[in-house]
């Protein structure tokens, strides 16, 4: 049976992410900036009228960005900091370590969620059930992006490499997926090849919940099996305890 | 006590880093000692469950590393090589991390790393984001960690590898605070030979050497070690400068022929060897 040691998860995530947001508030600036500048592009092309897919989108394109990044960041606590090798030598599991790193994600994502939250208010675009389905989302589209980060950021072997490996990542899987467009723009096909990354599965059931869109009720499973998976191998790809 | 049966580790790619090594070691302070890439650390990290060996094993207190790592983890502390802070995180709070990890509850890793960084003279800088510390007060937050986890068993791979001199003294100072039994790496014979009561000696993968300080270098007892750069027959080599091994009543002697003397330390035993080491 899986055993957390929960109190580890929400110590780390809690100095990991909530110190790093009020000691080095730029990073905070800096993972804001690129679904700013998008929103921003957006309203400008559509005349506004595709406002309310960026401001939906921003939710979910600033999440997966900041985690994304995080492939940089397991990298970077494994080979450079060597932090990851104190804690294998500890009664926590890998498990224990994503959890921690994901819930940290969330933390650090906070600021730039609230501002979302005051955007979409501003224009109308939340009721009760829209925002649950929202943070469930969110959530699951957390678990799912940090697993993938990390499972990808464990096969790092040159820290070097991580940060180009992070940006290609947070480019490829945030912005090309609908997440700041209707999905209903693109051939469904293509849907399907996009929904590799969790983003794309996670924009098309948010923009269905917020009533712009149809459901399209593949990506319901897509989206969570794809969780189940990215979370599973991060803890194969973790390089744990090494062979 | 670790006792160590065959261990071998060669990585992808066929290096083998560790050579079906065997010891028994079971004194207070041990060093492995040896130049960069003798397979210090690849053999730290496997009595330390980290790495796995290709084939034979190691036991610490009876527990075997390839079939107890989660029991040996409880009884153990380990500090990797060039571990480093996070900066953002002050060293109350890479202990009180470090603490949690290992099942201490909140306020018991509060209590334990107040006295820990007490112990180290670190409590004014208990605050402070890590990135504004020196090297050696960021190395001894990890020589903190060990010290309030309070394990049986401390490794600390290069605990003072790219440290100034004094900042070097305050680690050894604060690793002697150390409770328990503590194994550690360094390619410093001096630094092994202020810490330990035990040394191995390793190169390629291979022990050469293992014992009391005192009873390897017994030697050597009533020698110096007379150095030049040019070479005679018999003479040991580092790098360009040539060794020989002198009577202490010939030193005179030898100086007035241009030679510089020196006192025996471990380094001898490499050399003796035929070891290159750093000049």
């Amino acid at each position: 049976m899986l055993k957390l040691n929960l109190k580890f998860s929400l110590a780390f995530a809690w100095y990991y992410g909530f110190r790093t947001i009020k000691r080095g508030p730029a990073y905070v600036i800096a993972s804001l900036s690129s679904p700013l500048t998008l929103l921003f592009l957006i309203y400008i092309i559509s005349k506004g009228e595709l406002i309310k897919y960026a401001v939906v989108g921003g939710f979910l394109g600033l999440v997966a960005s900041v985690t994304f990044a995080s492939v940089a960041d397991a990298a970077f606590l494994r080979i450079q900091l060597r932090i990851q090798d104190l804690f294998v030598t500890s009664s926590i599991t890998p498990t224990d370590y994503i959890l921690g790193l994901t819930l940290s994600y969330i933390i650090f994502s906070m600021p730039g969620l609230v501002l979302y939250a005051i955007i979409g208010y501003l224009i109308h675009i939340f009721t009760i059930y829209s925002i649950l389905y929202m943070i469930s989302i969110l959530v699951v589209l957390t678990i799912s992006t940090a697993g993938l980060s990390m499972s990808i950021g464990g096969a790092v072997k040159h820290i070097r490499n991580a940060w180009g490996i992070s940006a290609i990542m947070s480019v490829f899987l945030t912005v090309l997926p609908p997440t700041f467009y209707p999905y209903t723009y693109l051939p469904k096909y293509i849907i399907y090849i996009l929904a590799i990354s969790p983003t794309t599965s996670a924009a098309v059931l948010t923009q269905a919940a917020f009533g712009f869109e149809p459901l399209m009720v593949p990506m319901i499973f897509i989206f969570i099996i794809e969780a189940v998976f990215f979370f599973g191998l991060a803890r194969f790809f973790t390089r744990w305890r090494e062979n | 006590m670790i006792e160590s049966f065959n261990l071998t580790k060669t990585y992808k790619g066929g290096l083998t880093a560790v050579n079906a090594i065997s010891f028994t070691i079971n004194k207070r302070i041990v060093s492995i000692i040896g130049r960069n890439g003798a397979g210090k650390t690849t053999l730290l990290r496997m009595l330390s469950t980290q790495l796995k060996p290709t084939s034979g094993t190691a036991t610490i207190d009876g527990l075997d590393i390839l079939r107890d790592p989660e029991k040996i983890r409880k009884h153990i502390v380990s500090i990797p090589q060039e571990a480093a802070t996070i900066g953002v995180l002050t060293p109350v709070e890479h202990l009180k991390l470090f603490l949690i990890a290992r099942g201490m509850s909140v306020s018991q890793a509060s209590q334990e790393s107040l006295i820990a960084l007490k112990e180290l003279e670190m409590l004014e800088a208990k605050d402070r984001p890590s990135d504004t510390l020196s090297g050696g007060m960021k190395r001894k937050v990890f020589v903190a960690m060990a010290l309030a986890a309070n394990a049986d068993l401390t490794f600390l791979d290069e605990p003072t590898t790219g440290l100034d001199p004094v900042s070097r003294f305050e680690v050894w100072s604060a690793i002697k605070n150390l409770r328990g039994n503590i194994v550690l790496t360094t390619h410093y014979m001096e630094e092994a030979q202020e810490l330990s009561q035990e040394v191995m000696l390793v190169d390629s993968g291979r022990i050469l050497e293992h014992g009391n300080v005192r009873d390897l270098l017994k030697r050597f007892e009533g020698k110096v070690r007379a150095e030049s750069f040019q070479k005679e027959d018999g003479d040991y080599s580092i790098g360009r400068t040539y060794v020989k091994y002198i009577d202490e009543e010939d030193a005179e002697r030898y100086i007035k022929m241009g030679y510089n003397i020196r006192r025996i330390t471990l380094d001898d035993l490499f050399v003796t060897r035929g070891v290159e080491i750093e000049p």
